[in-house]
This record gives structure tokens, C-alpha cells and sequence, in this order.
């Protein structure tokens, strides 16, 4: 079937600002917007820009804003959406060219709540088996299922406004940390999440929750985060 | 040439998959400077795909396993046509590896001791799979990504190596492009890791990611470095096979390990019909001890669903060739009737919503349908067992892009634990290169303006091919012609479409400019897909007999004699050169590990 879409097109080398281009792509309704857009580039437009690598929402390279939502392009079928089917990169981070966004940013609030298993010196043997009760392992469980697409991060208001706030992204991989029981690093990350770009930013919007790909309870994971900053307890 | 971005490093790796990863943290570590250079973002390597799990011999669930019954699933699973060097150390270091791994915070599903739980796969004789549910690979990349992040290791993201420099017979470095501006950069370095991965895009039906296009494979070639092995592409059993646009993608083998059966469409249980000599005594051959034991580990033999994956692939096909398939042209996968739901969604959550989401089935309810899908290339760099030094100096590999390790047929599972154990060794082999480098390797400098005018010439070029229609029919030319089955006619058939494909890549255009142009890049990466599929294709006619992944209608028989060789590529006069070379024979004591029976 013919499918309308528009596309928010951006080459700073060339152009002022972003315009619309509206193309038609022949896919089935069972096809992904993903085909949807290599259609376009393959058929009539090859300079299109956008990420993809392993095409089935696990690598987490091409979310981007599908009908005003973000969404991973090769998990939303053709079939699921109205048409003309409108696309834009996601927001908050500078456009590099097309549907390509600067990750920069995004990694460089990740950085910053130290995303890392941190150990007593005196813990640093070779490595033997540590043992990790079911239940434990299970209270860290959700948000390591984090696939780094920003999703999340792209779709917070607070963020949009607010260049200092890390995002709920980087929350949840500290939220991976601060919730391991094998971790000794809570403290630090709390101190970290507590100042000024930290999580008491978050005003609960749930954009992100309804944004993660993964189904991850994104705002829940921020708010456990608050509470063990407010309480000092994990 | 205009300027260009330079930068000087003692190793760099190219690739941040589990095994450039690995290598990176490890050649850090022993002090040297060192720098990844991947293509994508870090973090979005083919690694994150791996579902199952990684295989070691912790004797976590099984006391009896150990790092010899693992040495001798996998030559058994290789066909014996394995580096039987790689081969013991990568048994007897993937323990060490997993529990690093765990060191540095890796999440595991756990037994009821909280000890690190293990899964059966395929041709392990105990269960072996360290795994978290299906994302195995994802925790793994996280884990690793997050090391290096720690070390302050320098990252260069979204940059592409076209080529290798050298300074005569020693590596020099590596040049390439950054996406993002399209701008040439240099890294001058006397010690490379490839860590490229595999070239599954060089197939339609793949369950490979958009950037396997055998990078890595191909530079090692055009550097000088010997292939070997590069007939041996795995074609994994369970694909999805409808609807077409999710054709190929993985069914992770997890599902037949956790209760799943193959039956085909007809509802027969055909695996029985299809256990091979080798794997007889250990093979359940009726439906009831098969069923037995998964609660009967010691009394009942493995169902045959859990064969290597060479094996469940050729039946797979043989069944649908017979006209046994299914509606869309598969088999059934079927755990639905054995396993209540609860247990499926906690097993296997990333199963149960990607066929959810993609094909709309409920695998809690109905089977799913699977066809083959091509997963992984066994063949790849010539390496040293030690050190992953590959036939050029200063080159190194580790992980999809070495060859040798997995001889004919790589057992699942031994992918992950394969990318820590060398990527390790890689790591310590290019550092220690480095180290005792006295003077620095110099590249001249007209191969780097060399290199940039080639990949320039897209853009000069107003009304050339279509990079995305060739790259369309390399996979139609692949697929039919040097695919599952092979034979003879075909194979030529194949390397005559490939001699035509090269030509008309010699004449791709690339739209607009350099900056973030997918367009362009795949123009460049389509000249290593053609290489490498070039060698895939060679390799395959030479080995005259079935074995392992290579399968030929026309020489059905394993022929002892081929199993004391193994096919080799490499560059003469700028055209590929087929070759041959023997393999080291087993040692005596090696030899009854792999003959015992258990």
C-alpha cells in the first residue's frame, strides 16, 4: 500500500531551518516505520539521515518523535498509525542533520551519576562468585533493561527547559546501582542526584514512562531515587 | 589532500562490541594508550542482540561440568575442524571471564543459592549459559561500556576505518571518516584489534544488524593478513519467518533450551529423523525420554531439539523442502503447549513481546513459526591462540572477525564467552606489541590521500548506481546462490554476480554531502561486504564435502581428509588467492577428552 509521510528535514550546511518533505513509500501494513523511512531513502531521497543498526528495538538507535510521540522507528507498524505519518527527531538535543541528534549531551548526563559498580577497596580480589539472593536481583531488575535510546530523557519537559538536569535516563542507570545490593557506591550517586540537576527536577509528568520502549517504570525508578536521597536509605 | 584530523595511540581497537570492548579494557589496563573506534554510538554494537546467554563451565547448577567436557562439546560442535589451541583456552578462561564480568557488576539470573544461574543450550552436555532472561548480550555491552567509561578509555563515536595503513610489512595505523561531518581522520598506532564482528548483511534472511557488513574481514584482507574458514557461515535454526518485514530476525535458542520443540507442519516431532552418528549415543531417540529430560538430567538422554545448530538448520530445510512446512514456509516452535505462561513471560520476556509486537502472536498460547536466518560467520582473520596476533605485525583479532575458534559450527553460547575470553587476550597481545615496539611504524602519506580520494569518488559521480539496489542484490545473489545448500553451479553462479556487483560498485554515487550521509557510507561499506562475500563464496567452492555450515548438495560426505585443512584467503596481485593449510593435530591426551562419552 502507498503510505503519506512527512519528514522534518534539517541540513544546517545548506539550509536556514528545518522544512517539511512529504514523500509516498510503498510498504505493507505489517512493515515497521523503519521500512517506511529506508523506503524513502533507498527510492527517493538517499541523503536522508537517521540511525538504525539491529532493527528491532534493542540497540536503541532510532527513536525519534513518530505522530508526536517518541517512539522506536523499527517497533511501530504502519498499520497502528494515522497517516500522513509525521516524523521528527527527538527533542532537546541539537539536530546533527535530519532525524541524526547530537547524543552528546544524553551520554554526558549518563557520565555523571558514575554508571558503574563501585566496591570497598578491600573487595578488589580476583574475581570469584558473589552471591546474590533472587530477591535481591530482582529489586534491580527493570531498569537494567535500559537500552540508551533516550527515549525517556528526549520526551521531559523539564528537560527540554532545563540544560542542566541529567534526565530520567541517567536516574535509571544510577537507579541499576543504588538498588544493587552488591554496590557501595549509593551514597555518592545520591549526593550527586540530590544537587541541582539531579532527580528532585523531575515534576512526575510520566512522559517517560509512557515513552520507554522497554516498558521500563521510569518515573517510579526516579521517585525510588528521591526517596532514598530524601530518607538516605537504599 | 586538505588537512586532516590526526590522532597517535599504542593500540587502537576497532569496535565496541563485547570483544573491542574487552580488548580495550584490557590493553588500558596493562598501560597502554588506547582508543576504540566504532562505527554506531557506543553501546549499539551487534553484541547487545545476543540473547541466550554466555557459555562457561562454572558447574553452577552442574558440579560434574568442567572446563574438558566444554573443550569437547565445542570440537565436537566445530566438527573437529577447530584451533584446538583456541578451543582449550577458551574453555578453561570463560569462567574467569563470566565472573569478571560479575565483578564489574554484571546482572545474572541466579539459582536459589543465589549462585549464577546456567542454561541448556544445543550441544552442551550440561547446562552452561550464564544468562539475565533474553538480553544477555545488552547487560553484557552495559557492563563493558560502563568499564570503560570508568577508565576514561577515549571513545571515537560514529567513525568509520576504510582502510588499514602499514609501513612495509608492519601495521602503521588505521584511516577513516567520521559520520557526523563526513571529515577524513587518522590514527597512527603500531597496534590494531580488529573487533569488527561478522557480514550477516550480506544475506537477506539475516538476524544481523545494519552494520554487519564485514569491515574488519575485509580490511585484515587488504592489509595482507591470511582468512581462514570463511565457508563456514552459521545459519541459525529459529528465525521468524512471517510477516516478511521481521523475516530473519532471532529466536533465541533459549526457547528449545527452556522446553520448546520443533515440529513441523504436520505436527510431527521430525528432529528424531534427524540425529546424526556423532550425537547418537548421547540423543534421546523417542518422544518420552526426550520429555523426560528436562526433569531427568542424569536418567534420559537430550532431546534433539538441542542438536547443534547445523544440524536443526539442515532439518529445518529438509522439511519444508519436502513440503512439510508450515502456512508461511516454516517449522513450528511450540512451547506454548509445555510451559505455563508464567514461566515463558519470565524466561523469555524479549520473546514474548517481540512476537507480540511484531507478529501478533502469543507465544503463551499458540507456536511460533521459524524458519533459518543467517547469524554468524565462524570464518575470519588467521590468529594466534595466545595472543590474537593475526599474519600481518601489529595486527590483532578477536571475537566474529577471528577465525579458528569455532572450526565448522559454533555452538550457541560460545559467542559471548569467545568475545571476553579473546577480546581479553587481544587487549594483552596488542599491548605487549606495542610495548616492545622500538620504532614507531609511519605511514606514508600517499596512502592516506590515496585512501581519501577512493572513498571520495561517489560524490563525483552524477548519475552512477544506486549503493542501496546493489546492496539488494548482493543479498538476493547471496542468499540464493552461496546460502544454506550449495553446490557447485551455483557457487560459480555466485562469483560471476559478484564480479558484476564489484563492477558496478566501482560506480556508486553518493547524493548530496558528506555530512551524516548514509548514502555515502554505505557506498564505502559495500566495497567490504563484496570482499568478504567474494571469500565466503571462494572458500565454499573449494571445500569439496559437508560439514559443519558448509553443506554441498553435490558432495554430501564429511571427507576425512578435509578435516586435516583449512580453506585460507588472502590477497595476491590485488585478486583473492585461494589456499590451503593443515591444521595442528590434536594431541593424544586432547583426543580422548573429546571421545569420551558422558
Amino acid at each position: 500500500m502507498s503510505v503519506r509521510i512527512r519528514i522534518l528535514r534539517f541540513d544546517p550546511s545548506q539550509d536556514e531551518r528545518p522544512w517539511w518533505g512529504a514523500y509516498e513509500a510503498d510498504v505493507e501494513p505489517t512493515e515497521r516505520v523503519l521500512d517506511a523511512l529506508h523506503y524513502v531513502k533507498w527510492y527517493r531521497d538517499s541523503s536522508l539521515a537517521l540511525r538504525r543498526s539491529c532493527a528491532h528495538g534493542i540497540c536503541g538507535s532510532d527513536a525519534m518523535i513518530i505522530n508526536g510521540v517518541n517512539l522506536l522507528a523499527c517497533k511501530v507498524m504502519i498499520r497502528d498509525l494515522e497517516q500522513p505519518i509525521v516524523i521528527e527527531p527527538i527533542r532537546g538535543l541539537p539536530v546533527i542533520r535530519d532525524l541524526v541528534v547530537d547524543m552528546e549531551p544524553f551520554f554526558a548526563g549518563y557520565k555523571e551519576v558514575k554508571p558503574w559498580l563501585i566496591v570497598d577497596e578491600d573487595e578488589k580480589e580476583p574475581p570469584r562468585e558473589r552471591i546474590q539472593s533472587q530477591e535481591d536481583r530482582e529489586r534491580y531488575d527493570d531498569t537494567t533493561k535500559c537500552i540508551l535510546c533516550a527515549a525517556c530523557t528526549t520526551s521531559c519537559p523539564i528537560y527540554w527547559a532545563d540544560g542542566k538536569y541529567v534526565g530520567p535516563a541517567a536516574i535509571v542507570n544510577a537507579h541499576r546501582f543504588i538498588f544493587d545490593s552488591r554496590d557501595r557506591g549509593g551514597r555518592e550517586r545520591l549526593e550527586i542526584l540530590s544537587g541541582k540537576g539531579g532527580a528532585f527536577k523531575c515534576r512526575t509528568a510520566f512522559n517517560c514512562t509512557d515513552a520507554c520502549p522497554r516498558g521500563i517504570k521510569v518515573t517510579l525508578a526516579i521517585q525510588e531515587v528521591k526517596r532514598a536521597a530524601l530518607y538516605d536509605s537504599v | 589532500m586538505a588537512e586532516h584530523e590526526t590522532h597517535e595511540f599504542d593500540v587502537i581497537v576497532i569496535g565496541a562490541g563485547g570483544a573491542g570492548l574487552r580488548a580495550a579494557i584490557e590493553a588500558q589496563a596493562q598501560g597502554a594508550r588506547t582508543a576504540i573506534i566504532c562505527k554506531s554510538l557506543l553501546g549499539k554494537a551487534h553484541t547487545v542482540m545476543a540473547e541466550g546467554g554466555v557459555a562457561a563451565a562454572l558447574g553452577t547448577v552442574y558440579s560434574e561440568d568442567n572446563w574438558e567436557v566444554h573443550f569437547r562439546d565445542t570440537m565436537r560442535g566445530g566438527k573437529m575442524l577447530n584451533n584446538w589451541r583456541m578451543a582449550r583456552i577458551h574453555a578453561q578462561e570463560a569462567p574467569e571471564r563470566v565472573l569478571e564480568l560479575e565483578d564489574w557488576g554484571a546482572l545474572f539470573d541466579r539459582t536459589e543459592e543465589g549462585r549464577i544461574l546456567q542454561r541448556d543450550f544445543g550441544g552442551h552436555r550440561y547446562a552452561r549459559l550464564a544468562h539475565v532472561g533474553d538480553r544477555t548480550g545488552l547487560e553484557m555491552i552495559r557492563i563493558l561500556q560502563q568499564k570503560a567509561v570508568a577508565m576514561d578509555i577515549d571513545v571515537f563515536m560514529e567513525t568509520t576505518i576504510v582502510r588499514l595503513l602499514k609501513d612495509g610489512d608492519r601495521i602503521a595505523g588505521a584511516f577513516g571518516y567520521r559520520r557526523e561531518s563526513g571529515k577524513f581522520v587518522e590514527f597512527k598506532s603500531p597496534a590494531v584489534v580488529l573487533a569488527t564482528g561478522g557480514v550477516g548483511k550480506a544475506y537477506k534472511v539475516t538476524s544481523n544488524s545494519w552494520e554487519y557488513t564485514g569491515d574488519g574481514h575485509a580490511l585484515g584482507l587488504w592489509a595482507g593478513a591470511d582468512l581462514i574458514d570463511m565457508e563456514f557461515v552459521q545459519f541459525h535454526p529459529t528465525g521468524m519467518v512471517w510477516p516478511p518485514s521481521v523475516m530473519g530476525i532471532l529466536v533465541t535458542e533459549g526457547v528449545r533450551g527452556d522446553g520448546g520443540i520443533l515440529r513441523n507442519g504436520s505436527d510431527e516431532r521430525f528432529m528424531f529423523g534427524y540425529i546424526p552418528e556423532m550425537f547418537r549415543a548421547e540423543t534421546a531417540d523417542d518422544e518420552e525420554e526426550a520429555d523426560r529430560w528436562y526433569t531427568d538430567r542424569k536418567g534420559a538422554r537430550r532431546p534433539p531439539d538441542l542438536l547443534p545448530r547445523d544440524e536443526v538448520a539442515r532439518a529445518i530445510v529438509a522439511e519444508i523442502k519436502e513440503g512439510r512446512g508450515t502456512p508461511h514456509g516454516g517449522v513450528y516452535l511450540d512451547i506454548a503447549s509445555r510451559r505455563d505462561p508464567e514461566y515463558i513471560t519470565r524466561r523469555l520476556p524479549g520473546m514474548y513481546h517481540q512476537f507480540k509486537e511484531l507478529a501478533d502472536v502469543d507465544i503463551t498460547k499458540e507456536p511460533m513459526e521459524v524458519g533459518p536466518t543467517c547469524h554468524y560467520m565462524m570464518g575470519g582473520l588467521k590468529v594466534d591462540a595466545e595472543t590474537a596476533a593475526a599474519t600481518v605485525d601489529g595486527l590483532f583479532a578477536a571475537g566474529e572477525v577471528a577465525g579458528g575458534m569455532h572450526g565448522a559450527n559454533r555452538l550457541g553460547g560460545n559467542s559471548l564467552s569467545d568475545l571476553l575470553v579473546f577480546g581479553c587476550r587481544a587487549g594483552r597481545g596488542a599491548a605487549d606489541y606495542a610495548r616492545a615496539v622500538d620504532v614507531r611504524p609511519e605511514a606514508s602519506a600517499n596512502q592516506t590521500e590515496e585512501v581519501a580520494r577512493e572513498a571520495l569518488e561517489p560524490f563525483e559521480r552524477t548519475d552512477g548506481e544506486n549503493p542501496y539496489l546493489l546492496q539488494q542484490r548482493l543479498q538476493d545473489k547471496m542468499q540464493a546462490l552461496v546460502g544454506i545448500i550449495r553446490v557447485e553451479d551455483e557457487l560459480k553462479k555466485g562469483l560471476d554476480a559478484l564480479g558484476e556487483l564489484k563492477q558496478r560498485a566501482g560506480r556508486v554515487t553518493a547524493e548530496g554531502n558528506r555530512l551524516y550521509n548514509p548514502g555515502w557510507h554505505l557506498a564505502l561499506d559495500l566495497r567490504s561486504l563484496l570482499a568478504t562475500s567474494e571469500a565466503i563464496a571462494l572458500a565454499a567452492l573449494e571445500r569439496k564435502e559437508s560439514r559443519g555450515a558448509q553443506t554441498r548438495e553435490d558432495f554430501p560426505q564429511t571427507d576425512p581428509e578435509l578435516g586435516k585443512i583449512n580453506i585460507v584467503l588472502r590477497m595476491k596481485n590485488g585478486e583473492p588467492y585461494v589456499d590451503r593449510s593443515p591444521l595442528e593435530p590434536l594431541p593424544q591426551d586432547l583426543r580422548s577428552v573429546v571421545e569420551r562419552s558422558l
